[in-house]
C-alpha cells in the first residue's frame, strides 16, 4: 500500500495489573497467547495481511520480551528497507525526561516519527487484542467519508468488570457522542482501534494543552469540534486481553470444535518467529484431545482440553486439563492441574494439585480472580504433594519454602520471599 | 573451529534409488525426516554446531527441493558475509566441466572453491545420514597425529557391514585396508562417510584419479589410493548413527524416534537440530483425538486415532480415521473411516473416505522393486488421490500423482506397483 502512505503505531507499553502475575514481567501485548504466539503478532500480522508495512510499537512497561520477540520483525517480514518495524520506548531528551503519561502523551513524545512518515493516516491501536482486522476496508471507507477520525466499533462485551463507554452515532455512522456515564445501552463500543487522518491528529497533537489520554484529549475534543468522527462496525472475533478471565476465555475458544479465531487459514496466518524444537512427542497414552500442542513438547500423561507451549513436559501419571501452560513448564510425576494458567518454567511437583474445584475469591484480588482459575507466576515452584486451590495467585519465582502450608486452599496467595511481588 | 579447518563440503548428490519413490523426486538429503526435518538437516547443523560456517554442498540429481530447503542457510545462520552455504551444481565450463562423474570427480571439479580459501584441510561429509557429531575433536586427532586423511568409523554389527566401506585399522589406529561394501566384511568397523583431507594431498589424488577410468568415488578410489600411503587416521566415534540407504533403514530410522528412551533424541537443547520452520499453528488435537507413541507437528489436525506414527506439518487425519505405525508426511488428508497401516505417504496425499492402505499378506514383495519393498511396508508418491473405500495392499507401490481414475480396478493387491499411465502431468515437473 504505497498511496496513501499509512503509519501504523501499536501501544504496547501499558502495564496491565489485571494480569496479576501474567502481567509483571511482561505487558499484555507480550503474553504467550495460543500454544506458540504472543498477543502482539495479531496487531503485526493484521497489518502485513493488510499490506501496512510501516509501524511503530510503542513500549514502556517491562520491554524487554517485546524487544526480544520483535526484534527486527523478520517474522511478519518487516524487515525493510522502507518501512517496516521501529520499536519506540520512551527516551531521555536533554529538556525533559519523561515517561509516557498516557495514550496521547505516548503520540507526543513521538510527533517526530508521525511527522517523518508523512503519511496521510495514521492507525492507532492497541497491542493487547487477539483479533483478525483486514484493515484494507476500513481505510477505504475512512477515506470515502473523508473522516478526520474512524473508530472501529464492536458489539459491547458482557461480563462482570467489561463495562466500556458506548460509541453513539448516526445512521450513516457519525458518531454522536461517547457518554461516559450511561446504562448500558447495547450500544458497540470502541474496539481500541482508531483510524486517524494524519493532518487533525497532528494539529492536535501540536497544541500545547493536549491531555496524556488519548480517548478524552484527543478524540472527545475532535467530536466536541465537530470534526467528522465516524464509527466503523467490526464483527469479525475480536478479543482484549485485559484481565485474567479474559485472557483465560479467549485462549479455550481456541479449542472449540469449530473455533471462531480459525489458526490454520492459510490465506490470514498469524506470524510468530518460530522456535527451534523439535516437534512434539505423546508417548504415554493419555490422549491429549481437545488440545493445542505446540513443539518441543513431550506428553507421558493425560491432557485435555489445554493448551501446551513449547517445550511443555507432561510426567506419567500426571494430568492436564482445562489449563494453559506455557513454556518448559514441568509437570511432574502424579501431578494434576485443573483450570489454570501455568507461566513459563514453572515445576508442578510430584503429586501436587493445582486449580480445580471451587471456593471464595482471592484473598488480594477478589474482583480479578473469582472465577476459579489458577494462576502460577512464572518460575514458581509448587512443592510435591502440594494442593492449590481454585482462585489462588502463586508468585512469580516462588519456592517451595515460600508455601505457608502443603495444603492451600481457595483464595490463596503465595508471595515470594525476597523475589519479585506479583 | 580449528582455524585448520574452515570449509566443508557435503556431498549430497547421488541418487537414492534405494528410497524408492521417496527420492524420485527429490535427492536423498531432501528427504523429509523425523516430522520436521529433511536428512541434510543433522550433518548441517553438525557442521554449524561445530563451529563451520563455510559450506559447499554438491548436488546433482534433483536438486530443486534441496535449494527450496537451504536457500540462504537461514535457519542455519549461513547467510553470512564470510562463508555461508553454497550449492555447487555441475555448470559448463571452458575446460572438462561436465556432469559429476562420481563423488569424487564433484570435488575435483569444484576444487577452485578449495584453492579460493587457501585452507590447508578440507572436511567432507555426507548429506544423508542421521547422527550427532562435534566435527571439532577429529579434526583435532587429525592434527595431531600428521594424518594426510582422517576416516570417522562407527561400529555396527558384522553381518550389516557389507552394505558400507568397511575399514582394516593397525594397533596404532592407521588404517591399513578399506574395502567398499565388502561381500564378506571382516568387521563391523565402517566409515561414516565423514572425512578430514589435507588439501594437497587430496588434490594429488583427485587429480590422478580425475585421469583414470574409474568409478570416481571417495569410498572406491581415493580413499583406497591413500590408505596404500600409509597415513589415512581411523576415528572412532561412538553414539548414534544411522545411514537413511534404504526404505527399511529410513522406516525404522523414523520410528526409533518414537521409543520411550529413544536412542537418538530430536530434542537436544546442546545440540539442536535446525530447519527451516514452517508457518502453522501448534497441533490441534480435536475432542475425540486419539494419540499414542507419536510425533505431532505444528499444523496437524488430528481428529481420529494416531498410534506409532509420525505426522508432518499441515497432514488433516479426519474423525474415525486410524493411523498406524506409518510415517505421513506434509499436507497429507486421511479421510474419515480411513486406516493406515504400516503405509509411508509422501507430502499431499488425498486418502478418499474409508479407504485402507496397507492390508492383506506381508510376503509377497513388491513386484517392480522386490528388494527395496518386502517388509510389509507401503508407500505411496507424492500427490496421489487413492479414492473412497478401496484397501491397498501391503507391499505396495502406488506411482506420485495419481487420481482417483487411476484405480479402475478398485482394491490394488499386495506387492503391486500401480503406475503412472500416461506421462507426467504438469504439477509434478515442481520441486518436492
Amino acid at each position: 500500500m504505497v498511496n496513501p502512505p499509512i503509519l501504523v503505531l501499536v501501544l504496547a507499553g501499558a502495564r496491565s495489573d489485571r494480569l496479576h502475575a501474567l502481567g509483571r514481567l511482561r505487558t499484555a501485548s507480550a503474553l504467550p497467547y495460543g500454544g506458540k504466539y504472543r498477543v502482539i503478532d495479531f496487531a503485526l500480522s493484521n497489518c502485513v495481511h493488510s499490506g501496512l508495512y510501516r509501524i511503530g510499537v510503542l513500549t514502556q512497561y517491562a520491554p524487554l520480551s517485546l524487544h526480544g520477540h520483535i526484534g527486527i520483525g523478520r517474522a511478519w517480514d518487516l524487515d525493510r528497507r522502507d518501512g517496516g518495524v521501529r520499536l519506540l520506548p520512551a527516551y531521555a531528551r536533554q529538556r525533559g525526561t519523561n515517561w509516557y503519561r498516557g495514550t496521547a502523551d505516548a503520540l507526543v513524545q513521538n510527533r517526530n516519527v508521525i511527522e517523518d512518515a508523512q503519511a496521510r493516516h495514521i492507525l492507532v491501536l492497541s497491542g493487547d487484542l487477539v483479533a483478525k482486522i483486514n484493515f484494507g476496508p476500513i481505510l477505504d471507507r475512512h477515506e470515502q467519508r473523508g473522516a478526520a477520525l474512524t473508530i472501529v466499533t464492536v458489539p459491547a462485551p458482557s461480563g462482570p468488570g467489561e463495562w466500556r463507554r458506548p460509541v453513539l452515532s448516526e445512521p450513516g455512522g457519525r458518531v454522536t457522542s461517547i457518554p461516559d456515564r450511561a446504562a448500558d445501552t447495547g450500544a458497540p463500543v470502541s474496539s481500541s482501534v482508531l483510524l486517524f487522518r494524519a493532518r487533525e491528529l497532528r494539529a492536535r497533537l501540536e497544541r500545547a494543552d493536549v491531555g496524556p489520554d488519548l480517548m478524552r484529549d484527543v478524540v472527545e475534543p475532535m467530536l466536541a469540534e465537530g470534526q467528522p468522527v465516524y464509527a466503523h462496525p467490526f464483527d469479525g472475533y475480536w478479543r482484549q486481553i485485559a484481565s485474567v478471565d479474559a485472557y483465560y476465555e479467549a485462549s479455550m475458544e481456541l479449542l472449540a470444535p469449530y473455533p471462531a479465531l480459525n489458526l490454520h487459514d492459510p490465506d490470514w496466518l498469524i506470524f510468530t518467529p518460530s522456535e527451534d524444537r523439535a516437534p512434539a512427542i505423546v508417548t504415554g497414552g493419555g490422549d491429549p484431545a481437545g488440545s493445542l500442542m505446540a513443539h518441543g513438547c513431550r506428553l507421558e500423561g493425560t491432557v485435555r482440553r489445554s493448551i501446551l507451549f513449547p517445550g511443555v513436559h507432561v510426567a506419567p501419571g500426571a494430568v492436564v486439563e482445562d489449563s494453559i501452560v506455557m513454556h518448559d513448564t514441568r509437570v511432574l510425576e502424579g501431578a494434576r492441574v485443573a483450570r489454570a494458567i501455568v507461566d513459563k518454567e514453572v515445576r508442578i511437583g510430584e503429586g501436587a494439585s493445582v486449580g480445580g474445584g471451587e471456593g471464595p475469591p482471592n484473598r488480594d484480588y477478589p474482583e480479578d480472580l473469582a472465577s476459579g482459575l489458577a494462576v502460577i507466576g512464572k518460575g514458581a515452584e509448587v512443592p510435591a504433594g502440594g494442593r492449590v486451590g481454585a482462585n489462588t495467585l502463586v508468585d512469580i519465582g516462588a519456592r517451595e519454602t515460600d508455601f505457608p502450608a502443603l495444603e492451600l486452599g481457595a483464595g490463596s496467595v503465595v508471595r515470594a520471599r525476597g523475589g519479585r511481588r506479583s | 573451529m580449528t582455524a585448520a579447518v574452515t570449509y566443508a563440503m557435503i556431498l549430497a548428490g547421488g541418487l537414492g534409488s534405494r528410497l524408492c519413490l521417496l527420492s524420485e523426486k527429490r535427492a536423498k538429503p531432501a528427504v523429509p525426516f523425523g516430522g520436521k526435518y529433511r536428512i541434510i538437516d543433522f550433518t548441517l547443523s553438525n557442521a554449524v554446531n561445530s563451529g563451520i560456517f563455510d559450506i559447499g554442498i554438491l548436488t546433482q540429481y534433483r536438486p530443486l527441493s534441496l535449494r527450496d530447503h537451504i536457500a540462504m542457510g537461514r535457519p542455519w545462520d549461513l547467510d553470512r558475509k564470510r562463508g555461508g552455504v553454497e550449492l555447487l551444481q555441475p555448470f559448463q565450463g571452458w575446460r572438462e566441466n561436465d556432469w559429476y562423474r562420481g563423488t569424487a570427480d564433484a570435488v575435483w571439479q569444484n576444487w577452485l572453491q578449495v584453492e579460493e580459501r587457501g585452507a590447508e584441510h578440507l572436511l567432507v561429509l555426507s548429506g544423508d545420514h542421521v547422527y550427532r557429531m562435534d566435527y571439532r575433536p577429529l579434526v583435532e586427532a587429525h592434527l595431531a597425529r600428521g594424518a594426510e586423511a582422517t576416516v570417522a568409523t562407527f561400529e555396527v554389527p558384522r553381518e550389516q557391514a557389507s552394505a558400507f566401506g568397511v575399514v582394516r585399522v593397525d594397533g596404532a589406529g592407521w588404517i591399513t585396508g578399506f574395502l567398499e561394501k565388502p561381500k564378506d566384511p571382516p568387521s563391523g568397523r565402517i566409515s561414516m562417510g565423514v572425512y578430514v583431507f589435507h588439501c594437497g594431498v587430496l588434490r594429488e589424488a583427485l587429480e590422478k584419479d580425475a585421469r583414470r577410468t574409474s568409478a570416481h568415488d571417495f569410498g572406491k578410489d581415493i580413499l583406497p589410493a591413500l590408505v596404500e600411503r600409509g597415513r589415512v587416521l581411523a576415528y572412532p566415534v561412538p553414539g548414534y548413527w544411522q545411514d537413511i540407504g534404504t526404505l527399511d533403514s529410513y522406516y525404522q530410522a523414523n520410528l526409533d524416534l518414537l521409543s520411550p528412551e529413544p536412542a537418538f533424541p530430536l530434542e537436544d537443547p546442546r545440540w539442536p537440530i535446525f530447519t527451516p520452520s514452517t508457518e502453522n499453528p501448534p497441533a490441534r488435537l480435536g475432542p475425540r483425538a486419539q494419540v499414542r507413541a507419536s510425533i505431532v507437528t505444528h499444523g496437524t489436525i488430528v481428529h481420529g486415532t494416531v498410534e506409532r506414527s509420525i505426522l508432518f506439518p499441515g497432514v488433516v487425519v479426519e474423525e474415525g480415521a486410524v493411523v498406524r505405525d506409518s510415517i505421513v508426511m506434509g499436507d497429507s488428508w486421511i479421510g474419515p473411516r480411513a486406516v493406515l497401516d504400516r503405509a509411508i505417504l509422501d507430502k499431499r496425499v488425498h486418502v478418499g473416505r474409508g479407504a485402507v492402505v496397507g492390508r492383506g499378506d506381508l510376503a509377497t514383495p513388491n513386484r517392480v522393486c522386490p528388494e527395496h519393498l518386502s517388509s510389509g511396508i507401503t508407500i505411496v508418491g507424492k500427490h496421489a488421490r487413492i479414492p473412497e473405500g478401496i484397501a491397498i495392499g501391503r507391499n505396495a507401490r502406488i506411482a506420485p500423482d495419481l487420481t482417483e481414475e487411476d484405480f479402475p480396478g478398485g482394491d490394488v493387491p499386495s506387492g503391486e506397483a500401480l503406475e503412472r499411465p500416461g506421462g507426467i502431468p504438469a504439477h509434478a515437473a515442481t520441486s518436492a
